[in-house]
């Protein structure tokens, strides 16, 4: 067992001492600076509210934003649900939160999409580059079996991807401490969901928000290492995994009518559906039913995987 | 006789319904190195992917000391060190961090023998260097450190001299020969080079189109095989003709402007001896080709790929 910790050893090794993986790390610290500076500066963020004040500023706010929607009436909709957010915490006497870290955390929920595409690239690579590098052929030789290395390159992708997460998560906090400052271990704000609005705690949507969209992740970077296994070509695994995360929703719209439209794998993707009360892609579709879908996928990735890599001769170029 | 090392036991290759290797059978004994010579796309790297399983083998097997690469693999080619093709390494690691890498793949090396390795194949300098800035000679001897890490008994080496320079060869030709002799280690070489591998190896296995067609001692010389080609500048040209005729029974042609036969090397001084008595001026004399070479040439025949 040891010693499928040194193959791991070897593979994330081999990520982290290129150069190009610094670079994506360095554009997403930038990336998750700006975004910080831009709401800093641009964004209309309340510093927190004064424990005997916080009802009067409410419903100044309140009027500020009646007397806004009247000269602008493009601004109705997104007033009307502030206003009605603040009446919800006046109705129900809570203080509101002030921004903080975690919230910009919270926010930054987005930033999820490029760590896929980051993971992507890399599990695109992994098993390509021994190819085009021709290292392929002094890593098979060695007395470990295809199945072991090929499972420690995708361990590795996977860790990668774990890392990744946690240092968008650790950089988004400690950029929105600095920038807003923390308000407190658990804040609690009101969001509008499909029921209406609901007093939530962040560090709850946070896991929500961020655990969802694992889903894609890993399926778009199975699907990477996959193409990148069988083809042996980084480029058209990075090509067709990021095409397939780009249009995966239309794909769906399109063949909506049909009725094998529901086992497309990005019908099944966003699990979130069923949570938040909004209506699935097709009628007839539940939890179990995704799951189910999900899992045939991924298997289905794997398997394609490890029969093209421990069955196929190692040839010339 | 010597224990077996690797053994192929006919050993078939198809791709498609081509079949490339067409039934190889032979055995490398421990301490011996044995030379897999062939032209272009004879199906030398083949052999040597089938015999490190990097190929599956169509039909047949072959064994390194007495395990199977097709059922026993592991212990197999824990036995093996080797460079197939290429020395292709990391380029954006240093040579030590390709050596470690691979170190780490197999639990018994032990940080001195990196140590090891590195000075054996004199890379201490470059060592620290990536090895995408290192010169084709140098990646051959990252190759070769890296086939001996974990002390094989069975080193297997495509090309090895290719991309060195003049003493890098003799360096390394000197080293295969010592972990023959003393490691008792079974050494394969491959290479369209008959002079380079005439001096390195022991035996010499000719392949051609997928078909062993020869094996060959390299010391044990057939009498046909101990004549040389010999050329000769000398004047006049007719009387030293003679000469040879009636003093030694050899029968000399002349082209170019020099006297041309075959003769065994040890009567080479005689003849000198009577050309000179006879008051014959000698400009040159030449050892062209050893007829080993011309044997060769007439199994490989023309450099055809089927």
């Amino acid at each position: 067992m040891s010693n499928f910790f040194s193959l791991i050893y070897n593979e994330i090794a081999k990520i982290y001492i290129q150069k190009s993986t610094w670079i994506m790390y360095l554009l997403l610290g930038v990336i998750i600076l700006g975004l910080g500076i831009l709401a800093n500066t641009y964004g209309d963020l309340n510093d927190g509210y004064e424990a005997d004040t916080w009802r009067e500023t409410l419903q100044e706010e309140n009027e500020e934003l009646t007397n806004e929607m009247e000269e602008e009436p493009f601004l109705q909709d997104f007033n009307l649900s502030s206003i009605e957010m603040n009446n919800y915490y006046l109705e129900n006497d809570i203080q509101p939160a002030g921004y903080g870290a975690w919230q910009f955390v919270m926010e930054n929920e987005m930033l999820l999409s490029i760590v896929s595409l980051l993971t992507i690239i890399v599990a695109a690579g992994i098993v390509a580059n021994e190819f085009r590098w021709g290292t392929i052929k002094l890593l098979l030789i060695r007395p470990i079996s295809r199945e072991k290395i090929l499972a420690s390159k995708y361990g590795a992708v996977l860790l990668f991807s774990l890392f990744t997460l946690l240092f968008v998560l650790l950089l988004s906090w400690v950029v929105g401490a600095l920038l807003f400052g923390v308000e407190g271990i658990n804040p609690h704000i009101v969001m509008e969901k499909n029921t209406g609005f609901e007093y939530v705690s962040v560090i709850n949507e946070i896991i929500t928000g961020y655990g969802f969209q694992l889903v894609t992740l890993l399926m778009m970077a199975t699907f990477a290492f996959m193409i990148s296994t069988v083809f042996r070509n980084s480029a058209l695994a990075i090509g067709t995994a990021i095409f397939f995360m780009m249009v995966g929703n239309q794909i769906v719209f399109f063949f909506m009518e049909r009725s094998w439209a529901k086992y497309i794998l990005f019908a099944n993707t966003d699990l979130s559906l069923y949570f938040n009360g909004n209506t699935p892609w097709i009628e007839g579709m539940t939890l179990g039913f995704s799951i189910t879908v999900l899992l045939i996928y991924y298997v289905l990735f794997l398997m394609l995987s490890w029969i093209f890599f421990t069955k196929r001769d190692v040839a010339g170029h | 006789m010597s224990e077996t090392a690797m053994e192929l036991i006919d050993v078939k290759k198809r791709i498609g319904k081509k079949e490339i290797i067409k039934g190889l059978s032979f055995t490398i004994n421990k301490g011996e190195v044995f030379g897999l010579i062939g032209p272009n796309g004879a199906g030398k790297t083949t052999t040597i992917r089938m015999m490190v399983g990097l190929m599956q083998l169509s039909e047949g097997d072959v064994t390194i000391l007495g395990k199977s690469i097709k059922s026993d693999y592991i212990e197999a080619v824990r036995e093996v060190g080797a460079i197939v093709e290429n020395p292709e390494m990391y380029p954006f690691m240093t040579g030590i961090q390709n050596l470690n890498h691979y170190a780490r793949m197999i639990p018994e090396v032990s940080k001195q023998r990196i140590q090891e390795v590195i000075s054996l194949v004199g890379l201490e300098k470059a060592a620290k260097e990536k090895v995408g800035r290192y010169s084709l000679g140098m990646r051959q001897r990252l190759g070769i450190a890296q086939a001996l890490l974990h002390n094989p008994s069975v080193l297997i080496l495509d090309e090895p001299t290719n991309g060195l320079d003049p003493a890098g060869i003799r360096e390394i030709r000197m080293y295969i020969r010592r972990l023959a002799v003393e490691k008792n280690v079974a050494v394969i070489i491959s290479s369209h080079l008959l002079s380079e591998i005439e001096l390195i190896c022991d035996r010499i296995g000719v392949i051609k189109n997928g078909e062993l067609v020869a094996i060959q001692q390299v010391n044990e010389k057939t009498d046909i095989e101990k004549l040389k080609q010999v050329q000769m500048e000398v004047t006049p040209m007719n009387e030293a003709m003679e000469l040879l005729q009636t003093h030694h029974g050899i029968t000399a042609m002349e082209t170019d402007g020099k006297l041309h036969f075959q003769s065994e090397k040890e009567k080479i001084p005689a003849m000198i001896r009577t050309l000179v008595e006879y008051n014959i001026s000698i400009y040159q004399l030449e050892i062209a080709k050893s007829s080993l070479e011309d044997k060769f040439f007439n199994l490989i025949g023309e450099n055809t790929i089927e």
